[in-house]
């Protein structure tokens, strides 16, 4: 691991993180992968082996053996340069305080159990700087690093407070077997003296010793460049080791009695664990450091080792130990210690997320975009745009502008208020369900929840569409109100399609349906729906009484109807996947504006807003549902009537379907450019006016399209007489097609000469789309007119 | 003042009679590649639908009835698709000043939004299995999902043939592997209870957007910058392609975990399959989407991004041209690009020579129709 060193220095050189195509570095996260993947064995077993082993004897021998094999392979006498007095003495210090760290990981997994330990003892030290830079200094390198500290700090009280894996009242009497030294005794009765479960002193422990070690790796980079290579110091350090801790271990053997019958048996096991935990991890880390960066590395040991831990954990059987105690004494009933619980799991999942967010390079000097290089060759940023806007977004601060965006205007304000009263009656719904049990209960809640997809989509929508126009969006994003409208609606069809379905297979086939539990959900239900309906079609009224737009009276009286299928889903077969319903508004919708006189441009719009449409569609549809479901429910139980619910979701899911037509193909006309109905007529006749203004003589190629709400676009073309002023005409053409409500127009005048060239040679748009060649002759003559 | 408008209205028939009609559309179907390969391969899969409601009407087999449904459903996806492919040739009128190219672009909308709605039904159910696997009858399933790979590697074929082996030429046939999951899932559905059924994955064409038949296969050989445009197509081939490996692999995992459930009992590798199924069509979806969502709203044409900057600051440099304001540029349907730009110029300036220059400049970035709305500025 002290190979970091080298690696830092050059990594921490380089400008952005150089990615290497991850193909060539499979091999090597693969090699790291299986690495931790042992080691995690190795460390459950050497949980097990504890259990019988003194954990000083363990460490000796785990030290011994690796210095054995280490020796062997480095020979770290024979070959670089001799190592001084003064040397000698900075690696006894090393060994020693690396003994004492070995000594309280393992002290503290005993105590943690496994699973426990690796979640918290093997972190990689670039992840736990980087929190430590996060805590302790001002620049931790942003909001990204702050959450992952967040993360990480969360995972560890998760671990010490949610986490009741051992009950305290086994707890109280001690653990045979772990304490028989002085030393673990001590230690043991400063945890017992904080008066929690030992496996929560046991997180202290670790958590302490995890600091510990990070600073000595940190410490010990200066030693190893003394020595000369991280690999030698490994070794020698394991050798002093071992020799430190001999005294102490014959000390032990001499005057306790081991619980150990035959070290033969062990041999196998230890020969694993030295393996796996000390020496492959070693030389592989090492490897994967100097092959990849250092953070990409750390990520994947980490993710690797806690998955594998997790999932050891699930399946690890204590072979060993019952083995082994079946020599030594009767089995303890502590095989169902340390177990999974569901505070391991959620920590587990925060520590992989705290890791990868921790280790992930920080992001300096890589804000810009690469422009290009200077004279000099320096390379330049481009810190304009979007690197700049996405630097400060740290994620309370994001909700909270979001939050005073949606409340700002009336559409977002009305769904959000609905989103929420949904969410929270379905929520109640789940845990009433998950309370009594009920299948019906919470397979409805997830419906429920499906539904309020809908609505996210269009509170999404109506946020965004909001966002001012961008060099890439040149209109702004005005259309996603239309694309929502337009995905609710399809959104709405298929579930329309598929409740049809199933009905047909339930005229042929009833099945019988439970029928209790729906009336009250179904009432609640809608209930909530009619609250939804309320505010929805106040809210059209206010658009259209509010918003100018006087052409066109949409009587928008929806009504609707339809269905969900909360009803159908309880019925045996647990799914159905519901429909639900939809309603049909009769959307007044007339386009019938058309009332000849200009009205003032702006916001226009025919119901022009197709993402509230679409909402309240599907909030109509879900009240016509429940609406079915109650009707269903009286005829099922009054008169026994099973073919009831099928006819009734039929039913709904015709209105459904003919109800989201007219929204459907509103949409479409947008979204195929059409010019837009209701202000068809006044085009018209501007045109004629445009027509009729003094000196011009004609037009082609105008194109008039709705591009959102507020926008409307159109292109013209002008031919106009010689002598003409093309200012004023410009200014003309543009204020008689604005009072037609084109708010968004360029014009291009065009001299006589050069305008027959031009519709000369592309005569419609339609030859234009349809013939290549065309198009070529076109631009070559176009090359040809440039002089002209 | 004689060319008032060159719209003509005189395309509409006056009367129309159903036959006609149907002839026409017919007639339309067939002659261009990508609609008849669709339509062919409609019919291939509208039948094997009907084979199989028949088989089920006949055997009283409420799964297979079911699962015929299913694959109407799919069929829906193709149906939109060839739809498009007929309705985008149709001429423009005076309400649809642009024609109805846009079709192209909304089927592809369309049937990515299909799949992805299916991606996550079947998820759900993946799920709803997973922690509750269903008894599944598993005795007609092999039969039917291995009838259903067949026709789908039809389509594979078909479509793949098209698309890849003229790759300029004829870059519009509309892949539209759709049945492909379609018909594949369905293999689950077999299972004895009809709702429990899985309607598998569809297919979708995305014909919508490969289709097109003005593929601009001429090489322009001297506009260099043109080519970025070329690469965006390339890109969708890519999608294509990944798409059908998607696909692929969706359709021999339906047959894998009917194999293991049918050998070893393994019943959790049906919810298992279908779950990878679902994600990889959902990745599999995600590019086909983002890139017609960005037409739709009338993005800047990704491959004019690069090129862009560059025209603007040739037109800025004319002689007389004080400004450029206002540009939008968006992307009609596939390698159609339209852009209006307003220039304010100085009063003695050559407005004449400034606005072809602009044409020319902007042509030779691959935009086909532009308005140029020329100002003066104020003294």
């Amino acid at each position: 691991m002290e190979d970091k060193y080298s690696s830092n220095v050059l990594s921490g050189g380089k400008l952005g993180m150089v990615e290497v195509p991850n193909s060539r570095l499979t091999r090597y996260i693969v090699l790291l992968v299986v690495t931790k993947v042992l080691k995690a064995l190795g460390i459950f077993e050497s949980y097990d082996i504890l259990k019988v082993v003194h954990i000083v004897q363990f460490i000796f021998i785990l030290k011994l053996g690796s210095a054995v094999i280490l020796l062997f392979f480095q020979k770290p006498f024979s070959s670089g340069k001799v190592i001084s007095k003064r040397q000698w003495i900075k690696l006894l210090k090393h060994a020693v305080f690396s003994c004492v760290i070995s000594l309280l990981g393992f002290f503290g997994l005993t105590l943690c159990g496994p699973l426990r330990t690796l979640l918290l003892f093997e972190h990689s030290d670039v992840v736990v700087v980087a929190l430590l830079g996060v805590l302790f200094t001002s620049s931790g390198g942003g909001p990204s690093k702050t959450r992952g500290a967040a993360l990480f700090i969360i995972a560890v009280i998760c671990l010490l407070l949610f986490d009741n894996d051992d009950l305290m009242a086994k707890m109280a009497e001690h653990p045979e077997g772990h304490h028989d030294s002085a030393l673990t005794h001590f230690l043991y009765t400063a945890i017992g003296f904080l008066g929690v479960a030992d496996h929560k002193g046991g997180v202290v422990l670790l958590v302490a010793s995890l600091l510990l070690k990070v600073g000595f790796h940190t410490a010990s980079r200066k030693l190893s460049v003394e020595i000369g290579g991280s690999k030698r110091l490994y070794a020698l350090d394991n050798l002093v080791s071992a020799i430190v801790l001999l005294p102490w271990v014959i000390v032990l053997s001499l005057t306790t009695d081991s619980k150990v019958e035959s070290w033969s048996s062990l041999i196998l096991p230890f020969g694993m664990i030295i393996l796996s935990v000390t020496i492959l991890e070693f030389y592989v880390e090492a490897i994967c450091n100097t092959k990849m960066e250092t953070p990409r590395c750390a990520r994947y040991g980490a993710i690797a080792l806690f998955l594998s831990a997790l999932l050891l954990a699930n399946f690890w059987t204590h072979p060993l130990t019952d083995q082994l105690r079946s020599m030594s004494k009767p089995p303890q009933q502590g095989s169902t210690e340390h177990v999974l619980s569901g505070g391991v799991i959620v920590s587990a999942i925060f520590f992989i997320m705290s890791s990868s967010i921790l280790s992930s390079p920080s992001k300096k000097g890589q804000k810009g975009t690469l422009v290009g290089y200077s004279p000099e060759g320096t390379p330049l940023y481009n810190f304009m745009g979007d690197a700049l806007q996405h630097t400060s977004q740290s994620l309370p601060r994001f909700i909270k502008d979001s939050l005073k965006q949606i409340l700002e205007e009336y559409d977002s304000r009305q769904i959000f208020y609905f989103l929420c009263l949904n969410l929270a009656f379905t929520f109640v719904e789940l845990f009433y369900g998950v309370w009594t049990n009920s299948l019906g209960l919470i397979s409805d809640g997830f419906h429920m929840l499906f539904d309020c997809s809908a609505l996210v989509l269009g509170l999404f929508a109506a946020l965004m569409s909001r966002w001012k126009a961008t060099r890439i969006f040149s209109y702004g994003y005005g259309r996603v109100e239309i694309l929502s409208g337009f995905i609710n609606g399809l959104f709405l069809m298929v579930i329309a399609f598929f409740v049809f379905v199933e009905s047909v297979t339930r005229v042929l086939d009833p099945p019988n349906i439970n029928t209790d539990m729906l009336t009250p959900v179904s009432v609640g239900g809608l209930l909530v729906n009619l609250v939804g309906i309320c505010a929805f079609s106040h809210a059209h009224a206010h658009a259209h009484g509010g918003k100018t737009c006087p052409s066109n009276d949409h009587g928008h009286s929806h009504h609707g109807h339809s269905h969900s299928e909360h009803g159908h889903s309880h019925s045996e077969h647990g799914h159905s996947h519901g429909g639900h319903g939809h309603s049909h508004g009769g959307h007044g919708h007339s386009h019938g504006g058309t009332s000849g006189h200009g009205p003032p441009p702006g916001s226009g719009g025919g119901g022009m807003n197709a993402n509230m449409r679409g909402v309240f569609l599907h909030v109509l549809a879900d009240t016509l549902g429940s609406v079915g479901v109650i009707i269903s429910t009286i005829l099922i139980r009054q008169f026994g009537w099973l073919i009831a619910d099928p006819i009734c979701s039929l039913f709904i899911a015709t209105l459904i379907f003919l109800s989201v037509i007219p929204l459907l193909k509103d949409a479409c006309e947008v979204l195929l450019l059409r010019i837009p109905p209701e202000i068809e007529k006044e085009l018209n006749s501007a045109l004629e006016k445009v027509e009729k203004i003094e000196g011009v003589l004609s037009y082609r190629d105008s194109h008039f399209w709705r591009h959102s709400a507020s926008i409307m676009a159109g292109t013209i073309h002008l031919q106009i007489m010689a002598g003409v002023v093309e200012q004023r005409i410009v200014q003309q053409v543009t204020a008689v097609l604005k009072d037609a409500g084109v708010n968004n127009l360029s014009v291009q005048v065009e001299k006589e000469a050069y305008f027959q060239h031009m519709s000369g040679l592309s005569t419609g748009f339609q030859e234009v789309l349809a013939m290549t060649q065309q198009m070529e002759s076109m631009k070559y003559l176009n090359d040809g007119t440039c002089i002209m | 003042m004689l060319p008032l408008s060159v719209k003509d209205d005189e395309y509409k028939p006056a009367k129309f009679n159903l036959l006609l009609k149907l002839s026409g559309w017919f007639r339309s179907i067939l002659s261009d590649k990508t609609s008849r390969n669709l339509f062919f391969f409609l019919c291939l899969n509208l039948s094997f639908a009907f084979v199989e409601l028949s088989y089920g009407i006949w055997s009283n087999s409420l799964g297979l009835i079911s699962d015929s449904f299913h694959m109407f459903f799919d069929c829906t996806a193709l149906l939109a698709g060839l739809a498009a492919s007929v309705i985008s040739r149709w001429r423009s009128n005076d309400s649809f000043s642009y024609g109805y190219v846009r079709a192209e672009v909304l089927a592809g909308f369309v049937n990515g939004l299909f799949l992805i709605f299916t991606a996550f039904f079947i998820f759900s159910e993946g799920v709803e299995r997973a922690l509750e696997p269903p008894d599944v009858h598993h005795d007609r399933l092999l039969p039917v999902s291995v009838a259903g790979l067949l026709v789908n590697l039809v389509g594979i074929f078909v479509f793949q043939h098209g698309g890849h082996g003229h790759s300029h030429g004829e870059e519009g046939h509309g892949h539209s592997h759709s049945l492909f999951n379609g018909s594949v899932n369905h293999g689950h559905s077999h299972g004895g209870h009809g709702p429990e059924s899985k309607h598998g994955g569809h297919g979708h064409s995305h014909d919508g957007h490969e289709g097109h038949g003005h593929s601009h296969d001429e090489p322009h050989s001297h506009d260099e910058l043109r080519t970025p445009g070329k690469g965006a197509s390339k890109q969708i081939l890519q999608g294509v392609l990944l798409h059908i490996i998607a696909d692929t692999l969706g359709s021999v995992g339906v047959i894998i975990s009917a194999l293991l459930m049918q050998k070893y009992d393994l019943m959790i590798a049906d919810p298992i399959c279908s779950m990878l199924i679902s994600l990889l069509i959902g990745v599999s979806v995600v590019p086909l989407l983002r890139e017609s969502i960005g037409i739709l709203m009338q993005r800047t044409p990704p491959s004019l991004d690069q090129a862009l900057p560059e025209c603007y600051q040739r037109v800025q440099q004319l002689q007389g041209v004080y400004n450029l304001q206002d540009p939008h540029f968006w992307t009609l349907c596939t390698d159609v690009y339209i852009g209006t730009i307003k220039l304010l110029v100085a009063p003695d300036a050559d407005r004449r020579w400034i606005l072809s220059q602009t044409h020319n400049v902007f042509t030779q970035a691959g935009v086909r129709q532009l308005y140029v709305q020329i100002d003066t500025a104020a003294m």
